[in-house]
């Protein structure tokens, strides 16, 4: 699952997107009452960073755990190239700072479009276990960030609306095709922007 | 040359001994501080006694070929700095030290390494502390600076802050979270304590920072200019207190007096109690009966003199007018019943007069016109000495039955209507003559007329000087 941490990667990029745009703080209602104002763009990009954080340490926590129960000789098995191992993500700060609001924006929406099927997937098939290789505790964090990548996703789709009407954000965010997930390999690519499969 | 060379070492390894290839050398770390560069370290092996160099070389996820360190020399001995160009994030390097000298090589282990997973921020900067607040609650107002070379304002790392705090004596840290605040007030301070304060911080999902330096406050004491005025204060408004407190304890008896004032214990007019409770039946009896003060009788003079004894049940109307002057007194219980009896079995006369059933301890004389009672002489009686014997009783209730009072037959003399008894009854009497002595009052208007008997076993003495007077009336007994 290191792409998932991926998507955490391009969410703290939010930050970035988050800091030049300044929005002034609003008191925030939970339950939108009349009268009171809905969270501001600000408070939405700190629940959305919050969130992204503590789902890299289940996402830790969940790996290391699988490396014990698969791969207890800890070689270096190399990384798996997984299905989203073609969205490219920003490799340094300058990088991140010259790609721009937008493609950030489409790159946190495909990672997270694309890691909510096979996560529940990962918990599905925890919860079948027959062999009892993972415990109950282990099964609870697939169940959690599974519920996590699909939060995040809803709510990160709501922030480009509220973005787009605030004018903070171009209109060329559009609909994402959804990265195709196929549970046997080799599997078609149907990612343009792939250039190293 | 490079065959002259080799075939030199070659030479040269057998010629000096204890020099030899160079021993592997170890990885040991890298770390970014900021996560935009990262250095890494690592330990060389025996040098084979030979000048030894190190180099190291690295591979890329997502690049190709093997590149080797870009800068041996920023970041000290035995490192490998990598600056910004070089640098990139989620992504895996592979890293090798080959240490090599005229003998030979030694390759390290290969070293895998994630920038985001090395990441370890330098301390915080520019601690300081400021006591503020009023004197009587300050607070410790906590501020720093982030590390200098964290990008914090574009958002490239989440900085996390955490401080603790001690007291100077104690061995026991508080740690605060401070989340991206770069101040922290602290609430919970005493005055004239001194507190040891430190700060580090973490950027993402890194290591924590080493903790600054510590810093020192103390809290003045504010209290101390207040505090003496105020025990002054306390030690004076107690002083009164205790002198209170002395004098009620020094007092205290009489303070028992006025405040639980003695309750009038029950007294008879002219009985001490504790005689009563202490004395001889004869004693106690010659209490009673010399110590009464009776009034003297006026009898001789006033013949209009009432003897509230007889009761008629004919006229059963009491007259109140007349039973005013009567009191109540003590019916000496168990007269009641004797005389009852000695009524009922005594005289014909009594029996005739005797109602049964009547429970208001009368006694109910008739009044007959017997002659030969009413001819007793009170002259004769003393010389005779007769026997006789006359309760003439009252028992007035306070309800007013007070039925001796009427059915007066006006006695021309002073006369009493007698119960005269056999002798046999007076042994009887005699017997109860005790009960007799328990009358506690006796007015004027009543009478108790003591038999006086010889055969009585109470000291009782017709005193002589009352021969002449008359007998009708009881003076002073003497025992």
């Amino acid at each position: 699952s290191p792409s998932v941490w991926f998507s955490v990667l391009a969410l703290v990029y939010l930050e970035h997107l988050e800091l030049s745009m300044k929005v002034g703080t609003t008191p925030i209602c939970a339950y939108g009452q009349a009268g009171c104002h809905i969270p501001s763009l600000a408070d939405f990009f700190d629940r959305v960073i919050q969130q992204s954080s503590r789902m890299h340490g289940i996402s830790s926590d969940l790996h290391s755990e699988f490396e014990q129960y698969f791969f207890p000789s800890k070689n270096f098995i190399g990384k798996r190239k997984c299905h989203t191992y073609g969205i490219l993500t920003p490799e340094d700060k300058e990088n991140a700072q010259r790609l721009g609001r937008e493609e950030l924006t489409e790159i946190i929406l495909r990672l997270l479009e694309a890691w909510g099927d096979p996560l529940s997937q990962l918990y599905w098939s925890m919860s079948q276990d027959q062999n009892q290789d993972f415990n109950h505790y282990s099964s609870n964090k697939a169940l959690e960030i599974s519920d996590m990548v699909h939060e995040l996703r809803d709510g990160v789709e709501k922030m480009v609306e509220k973005m787009k009407l605030l004018g903070v954000l171009g209109n060329t965010v559009g609909y994402i095709s959804p990265e195709v997930w196929c549970p046997l390999l080799p599997c078609p690519s149907i990612n343009k922007e792939n250039s190293t499969h | 040359m490079l065959n002259w060379i080799l075939g030199a070492e070659a030479c040269l390894s057998h010629v000096l001994p204890g020099i030899s290839p160079p021993g592997k050398p170890v990885l040991v770390g890298c770390r970014s501080p900021e996560k935009e560069t990262f250095t890494c370290w690592w330990e060389p092996g025996s040098d084979g006694g030979l000048p030894t160099k190190h180099r190291l070389y690295y591979e890329r996820e997502r690049l190709e070929g093997v590149f080797e360190c870009p800068d041996y020399l920023s970041a000290g001995r035995n490192s490998c700095f990598f600056d910004k160009n070089h640098t990139s994030i989620w992504v895996d390097y592979y890293l090798t030290v080959v240490a090599s000298n005229a003998l030979g090589n030694a390759t390290s282990d290969p070293f895998k390494m994630d920038v985001v997973e090395i990441v370890k921020p330098n301390a915080p900067e520019n601690l300081t502390l400021l006591l503020e607040g009023r004197e009587d609650s300050p607070y410790l107002h906590v501020s720093w600076q982030r590390p200098y070379n964290t990008d914090t304002k574009s958002g490239w790392v989440t900085i996390k802050y955490e401080l603790r705090v001690k007291q100077e004596n104690s061995n026991q840290w508080k740690v605060y979270m401070s989340g991206t605040q770069t101040h922290f007030n602290l609430y919970s301070i005493s005055p004239g304590v001194m507190y040891m304060v430190q700060v580090r911080c973490r950027l993402d999902h890194g290591f924590w920072s080493e903790w600054t330096n510590t810093t020192y406050v103390k809290v003045p004491n504010y209290l101390q200019n207040e505090r003496p005025f105020w025990m002054l204060v306390s030690a004076l408004s107690t002083i009164p207190f205790i002198a209170a407190a002395c004098v009620l304890v020094m007092k205290r008896k009489y303070v028992k007096q006025y405040v639980l004032p003695p309750v009038p214990g029950p007294k008879i007019r002219g009985v001490d109690f504790q005689l009563l409770k202490s004395g001889r039946s004869e004693d106690v009896i010659n209490a009673l009966i010399i110590n009464q003060n009776f009034p003297l009788m006026m009898g001789s003079k006033d013949q209009t003199e009432e003897y509230l004894i007889v009761t008629e049940n004919e006229n059963g109307i009491p007259d109140p007018s007349a039973s005013q002057k009567r009191k109540k007194s003590l019916i000496i219980p168990g007269f009641c019943l004797d005389s009852e009896i000695q009524c009922k079995g005594s005289t014909p006369i009594l029996n005739d007069c005797e109602t049964s059933g009547e429970t208001n301890r009368e006694i109910k004389n008739c009044v007959k016109s017997n002659k030969s009672l009413s001819n007793m002489k009170p002259s004769q009686l003393p010389a005779q000495e007769q026997q006789w014997q006359s309760m003439n009783f009252v028992s007035t209730e306070a309800t007013g039955q007070n039925r001796h009072d009427n059915t007066m037959q006006p006695f021309a003399n002073s006369s009493y209507v007698d119960i005269q008894r056999p002798v046999e009854n007076i042994k009887e009497v005699d017997v109860k003559q005790v009960d007799y002595r328990r009358v506690e009052e006796v007015n004027g208007n009543n009478i108790l007329i003591l038999p006086l008997n010889s055969s009585v076993c109470m000291d009782v003495q017709r005193p002589e000087e009352n021969i002449s007077e008359d007998y009708s009336k009881v003076k002073v007994v003497e025992s």
